[in-house]
């Protein structure tokens, strides 16, 4: 039988042993130290327990001491720095945050809800996996802190905020309007909350350099701003917001950022525009001799 | 003697009578609440004594999403607190005119600024803007229109008090995190001249 007692050693009791109603002490993990008491002994000697004890204690030092460590447990494997080949949606709004009204019929959270949804197929045709922070109008409305949560944990090449503008022309690519840091933080530092965008604010700007210019090849008015969208600055990969503002052509009549045709150009603008700024800013590991540390590679 | 049903009628009459009046007294009260909550008449300061200067406004222009700089002529108070305020309110206003490249609905829009100056480091003072709440409740959505509005303040604040270098803002004195859904305000913004225009995508900035 074996019981713990409070020095935290293995109080072994083996009463059906040749000599039993003795008490041994033992180490735990470790074989027995010390020689058998007879109980008579121990009844008489409690006074001299903790002496013994401490004795005992001596005796195994240098016998724990030269014992083989234990194995080490094995490392946990390092993530990378982020899925080349995943994309996170974030359709602003949602339950009773309708965001503003884009036409008669139609809020902002249901636009972005149906712009991602067609925003996705169009990435998927890329070669792309698209995480959505919501796929439905929730009852309550997702925090800022649970849409940078989502976006940050799965690590992915790009976040994309999707919104809509009752006002304005075209397509609107914002980047976060927080300073890059002088110095790059060295992996695995903490970053402040509210400026955890800034080490990456180079890499979002040349993301929204890259949707900017295919938009601009498919014929659609773009203007490249910098503001702070909630939760811009709490992203940690690159991150633009796309703000979808009527289109205003030759005629007078503009189209409005609900409808279908323009969202589906807009989309497949931005699947090329994100495509190209994967070939160039996140080749594959196996191309790049240089990326063979996991941390700061990149996963395919 | 008065019939049975006289006297009822006409004590019912009397009860409508008094309920209509009481709820005539309280839609004068709502619409007496409303009307105080839409113009605020608190006197900023008599301008009468102050002599008018010139000051830089940063204006703001949906049309190309940029902000230009003019000069005008405004009276101002003495005090630099109040002189800021009335500063961003002339500001605000000139936004609420027919022919505005950035319309925003007319209304009190500023209810006080604060200066927060550091001696001990001359040029790293705070100004803390408390906007009004029916100036943000009523202002346009959206990324551009919102973020205009933004860097009209700081632009005009940064030509005005240049000793400053970061401006906050309030919406009815308390944290508020976007203006109208989409601008952050519950981080500090630098001042700094914003009359830079957005960017236009260029091949050279592919390469990382």
């Amino acid at each position: 039988m074996v019981k713990r007692n409070p020095a935290g050693m293995h109080m072994e009791s083996a009463e059906n042993s040749p000599g039993a109603g003795t008490t041994r002490f033992r180490l735990s993990g470790a074989k027995a130290l010390s020689p058998s008491y007879n109980s008579k002994n121990v009844i008489q000697q409690r006074n001299h327990l903790p002496a013994t004890v401490a004795a005992v204690l001596l005796t195994a030092l240098p016998l724990v001491s030269q014992a083989p460590p234990p194995p080490a447990p094995p490392a946990p494997r390092p993530q990378p720095a982020l899925y080349r080949n995943l994309i996170v949606l974030d359709p602003a709004h949602g339950g009773r945050d309708k965001g503003s009204q884009i036409s008669a019929n139609s809020a902002e959270k249901e636009v972005t809800l149906a712009f991602a949804q067609r925003l996705r197929p169009a990435l998927v045709a890329q070669g792309f996996t698209v995480v959505s922070t919501r796929d439905s109008d929730p009852a309550d409305e997702l925090t800022t802190d649970q849409r940078a949560g989502t976006a940050n944990h799965v690590r992915p090449l790009a976040c994309i905020l999707l919104h809509a503008a009752p006002a304005g022309s075209g397509v609107h690519i914002v980047t976060s309007s927080l300073v890059p840091p002088e110095t790059t933080p060295p992996p695995g530092r903490a970053v402040m909350w509210n400026r955890a965008q800034a080490p990456v604010i180079p890499m979002s700007l040349r993301l929204a350099n890259e949707v900017g210019l295919t938009l601009e090849a498919a014929n659609l008015p773009v203007l490249l701003m910098r503001s702070s969208v909630p939760p811009l600055d709490n992203l940690t990969c690159p991150a633009v917001a796309v703000e979808l503002a009527p289109l205003k052509g030759s005629s007078k009549n503009a189209t409005s950022a609900a409808d279908a045709g323009y969202q589906q150009r807009v989309a497949n603008a931005i699947a090329a525009g994100l495509a190209s700024f994967r070939t160039h800013n996140a080749p594959p590991p196996n191309a790049i001799p240089s990326m063979a540390s996991p941390r700061a590679g990149v996963a395919p | 003697m008065i019939p049975r049903y006289q006297r009822i009628l006409f004590w019912s009459l009397v009860g409508c009578i008094l309920l209509m009046g009481a709820f005539l007294l309280h839609g004068c009260r709502e619409a007496h609440k409303r009307l105080t909550a839409l113009n605020d008449a608190t006197p900023i300061a008599a301008p009468t004594a102050a002599a008018t200067e010139e000051v830089n406004l940063y204006f703001a222009s949906d049309a190309n999403a940029t902000i230009h700089s003019s000069r005008a002529q405004v009276a101002l108070p003495q005090d630099t607190s109040l002189k800021a305020r009335a500063l961003l309110e002339h500001l605000l206003a000139q936004y609420s005119r027919p022919d505005s490249a950035h319309p925003l609905q007319s209304g009190p829009s500023v209810d006080d600024v604060f200066l927060l100056a550091d001696p001990a480091h001359p040029n790293a003072g705070r100004i803390t803007v408390n906007l009004h709440g029916s100036f943000a409740d009523t202002h346009p959505s959206g990324i551009e229109v919102e973020q205009l509005t933004l860097d009209s303040i700081i632009g005009t604040l940064h030509a005005a008090f240049p000793e400053f270098n970061e401006v906050r803002f309030l919406v009815d004195g308390q944290v508020r995190e976007t203006l109208a859904g989409h601008a952050s305000l519950d981080r500090t913004y630098p001042l700094l001249d914003t009359t830079a225009g957005p960017a236009v995508p260029s091949e050279a900035a592919t390469q990382p």
